[in-house]
């Protein structure tokens, strides 16, 4: 509808020059001609309504996720769902772009550390109000929930729920002598490291180094009772715990445990490219969702484990929001646009589609049905929850602004320890005083 | 030879000896505005006027605010231009990168074109192919394509590594390696030599074989005749190239972008001033600071470019006085 109202006025502005000469309106008519063509399409029977939802992953991913949307079309023949994906960096860049240029798609996938980046700047739709009410949260843990909710205003639903997690080689694992699956202490995961390394004439190492991981950052400061961001949004920790946690990385690099700087250098988000995936490593400290496209870019039969823990045994994982579905402010199509996003997140058939490809599914009694049945991963990830979920604690308060830079920041200084161009006691000085420029 | 000039040797662009004589004598003709010509010009003039000049003003005006790309922006005077310089290390960073890059790579590549195109000169059989497979590369000129491809050389375990490691040399990965990822970007951008390449062939083959015969017939070697016949009479050649070149250099991208893992590449390596300005503006919101980013290196290339038309005068010849010499 809004497509076509845009279209008439594009053409009534266009008309003026025509009166200037024949060379002005050959010129003028094919742009008028693409403007009419882009309009045509959005405009449909009277009472229909186009939303457009973007979402980040690879092709998998992409497949499952259209054949959900096509099964809400076909339950509600009155809205129409255009769909678009991009890789995960891509997908920042592109939605920034598009948000500043006032046409932000109406249903969006985010990630929580740009949910505050987004929500803070009155970019996203606050579900406790208008259309949003009608999503039903009443079959989601609550503690989960919450995880939406920024500053008293609920900016986006949890679309799936997955854990920080290791995924590992089993077989290296176990010729090493260690089963990480039924937990180990730091020092128990180093001497492992270890052995596997020697096990391949070191040519590739037990672990990818974990330096550069924000969230295992996170979760050895939670298994000490500390956090990486107070509620307030600054840093919840101290230059000597980052000191100590590179230290125990360091550790690791020195005895040829953990990838060496180059390998770790190369490490980006996806599983495909990651030293693990490219069977430089045996384990890697990822989310446990992620386990079947590793499996797949490894090609060994990998599994997943919670992480090593401190002496007191605290795992320190938590129930993770592994993305979020929320409405743009600036949607003309809240109702339809809050509709898909309650599809997305409580019908049963959704759940069966996509599966375990970005987590558990967000409706509890939808993922006991789908528990029970599961089979291969899907069982391996149920499992492993369903173990875990005793020990799980709450998820940390929304990361404040800036979170994505400083997951880069991180990454930035920890490679100059690891090439050796920089003491920790340095780069730990400029990670703190760009943190803290950065949160300010 | 090299002492011999024009006698009022004009800062300008360089031009096709003879040609600037007859530009200039109807231009006192054509002062009549002509309507057709705007008709004519209209489509170009709104696309400079809504695609460039647009979009300019109003970076420029972002420039000295804090825009974020999602709220409306608020003035802060020249606030993104001292924070540049006083309170940002990776923008010194970016800056000290991009530096090494255009001050390496823009005589490396010119060397290399312009020797590659003297062999080319000499050939006298299957010269059309040679120019066209050492162009080829400059074709892919900044594409993500090439850049993906240098990027599996250059990693852990690919050829480069294999080949080296063969001759007894173990080096890290290229690309994710600090001390090296940078040069592996020099080495593809000097690869891609094939504009400034077929410019030299074509400024080459300009200069009269009389000058070489003579001068050989005096008894000058190649090499002399190289340095007191091909280098001045190619100088408005060499002195387009490095114009251009230069300019291509420090507003490079995509290479860095692709090779050094769209962040900068490993301990910020690669962080070309222009990688740094996309992700101050598109990943990190500042969108006010990175048009004030753009404006400095927008100024800093008129400044440069301009220096080299400064300079201009000292060493590049202009051969009026052989197409012109019959008529004075």
């Amino acid at each position: 509808m809004r497509r076509t109202s845009e279209g008439r006025s594009r053409g009534r502005a266009a008309g003026k020059p025509v009166r200037r000469g024949v060379v002005a309106l050959a010129a003028v008519v094919p742009l008028l001609l693409t403007g009419v063509a882009a309009c045509g399409s959005g405009s449909g029977d009277s009472g229909d309504v186009t939303i457009n939802f973007v979402w980040w992953g690879n092709d998998g991913r992409a497949n499952l996720t259209k054949k959900a949307v096509e099964l809400f079309q076909q339950k509600n023949p009155k809205i129409k769902v255009q769909t678009s994906f991009s890789a995960y960096q891509a997908y920042w860049e592109k939605l920034a772009t598009q948000t500043a240029g006032g046409k932000p798609p109406d249903v969006l996938n985010v990630d929580s550390r740009y949910l505050a980046e987004y929500g803070g700047r009155n970019v996203l739709a606050d579900l406790n109000q208008g259309a949003g009410k009608t999503i039903s949260l009443a079959d989601i843990n609550p503690e989960l929930a919450a995880t939406g909710v920024y500053q008293g205003k609920r900016y986006a639903i949890p679309w799936a729920q997955n854990t920080p997690a290791m995924i590992y080689d089993p077989a290296a694992f176990t010729a090493a002598g260690a089963d990480p699956a039924k937990g180990m202490t730091w020092d128990q995961f180093a001497e492992a490291t270890q052995k596997v390394s020697a096990a391949s004439g070191f040519s590739a190492r037990g672990a990818t180094d974990f330096g550069i991981f924000d969230t295992t950052l996170e979760i050895w400061l939670r298994q000490q009772g500390k956090q990486f961001y107070t509620p307030e949004g600054k840093l919840g920790f101290t230059a000597d715990d980052l000191r100590r946690y590179w230290q125990l990385a360091g550790k690791f690099r020195d005895a040829k445990g953990a990838s060496p700087a180059d390998v770790t250098a190369s490490y980006n988000t996806s599983p495909e490219q990651s030293p693990l995936g490219k069977k430089l490593t045996s384990s890697e400290f990822a989310y446990d969702n992620l386990l079947p496209a590793y499996k797949k870019a490894n090609g060994k039969d990998l599994n997943v484990a919670p992480y090593p823990t401190a002496a007191n045994g605290d795992t320190g994982q938590y129930r993770r929001p592994a993305m979020f579905l929320s409405v743009s402010a600036r949607s003309q199509q809240q109702e339809a646009a809050a509709k898909l996003v309650d599809f997305l997140i409580n019908d049963p058939e959704v759940g069966k589609i996509v599966g375990t490809d970005r987590g558990l599914a967000p409706n509890l009694k939808v993922r006991a049905q789908l528990a029970s049945a599961a089979t291969g991963n899907d069982k391996t990830l149920y499992d492993f929850e369903a173990a875990l979920e005793p020990k799980l604690g709450a998820a940390p308060p929304v990361l404040p602004k800036g979170a994505g830079a400083i997951q880069k920041l991180l990454q930035r200084t920890y490679e100059e320890v690891a090439f050796g161009r920089m003491s920790i006691d340095d780069a730990v000085n400029r990670f703190m005083s760009e943190a803290q420029k950065g949160l300010s | 030879m090299t002492t011999v000039r024009t006698p009022d040797p004009p800062a300008a662009p360089p031009r096709p000896a003879g040609s600037a004589r007859r530009r200039d004598r109807p231009a006192g003709r054509r002062r009549k505005t002509q309507p057709e010509a705007f008709a004519f010009l209209t489509p170009w003039l709104l696309g400079a006027v809504a695609l460039t000049v647009g979009p300019m003003v109003v970076s420029l005006y972002l420039s000295f605010t804090d825009y974020d790309m999602f709220t409306s922006p608020q003035w802060i005077g020249f606030g993104n231009f001292t924070h540049m310089f006083t309170d940002d290390d990776r923008y010194l960073q970016s800056v000290k990168v991009t530096l090494i890059y255009v001050l390496i790579s823009v005589p490396l590549k010119l060397t290399v074109s312009l020797l590659v195109a003297m062999l080319l000169n000499t050939r006298r059989g299957g010269g059309g192919f040679y120019r066209a497979a050492f162009y080829a590369p400059s074709l892919l000129g900044a594409s993500v394509a090439a850049a993906l491809v240098w990027r599996a050389l250059f990693m852990g375990g690919g050829p480069v590594n294999e080949i080296l490691a063969s001759v007894g040399w173990h080096t890290p990965s290229w690309v994710d390696d600090p001390q090296f990822s940078l040069a592996s970007i020099i080495l593809l951008t000097v690869w891609q030599f094939g504009a400034p390449m077929v410019i030299f062939l074509a400024g080459l083959k300009q200069i009269p074989a009389e000058l070489h015969e003579a001068a050989a017939i005096d008894g000058a070697g190649a090499f002399r005749r190289f340095r007191h016949i091909t280098l001045p009479m190619l100088s408005p050649v060499i002195f387009f190239n490095l114009v251009m070149e230069a300019i291509h250099a420090f507003q490079s991208f995509t290479p860095a972008f692709v090779i050094g893992g769209g962040r900068g590449g490993p301990a910020d390596a690669d962080l070309f001033y222009t990688l740094y300005l996309f992700e101050v503006g598109f990943q990190d919101f500042r969108m006010g600071y990175a048009s004030a980013m753009a404006w400095v290196l927008l100024a800093v290339i008129a400044i440069v470019t301009a220096i080299v038309f400064r300079t201009a005068k000292l060493w590049v010849f202009y051969d009026d006085a052989n197409d012109t010499g019959g008529r004075k």
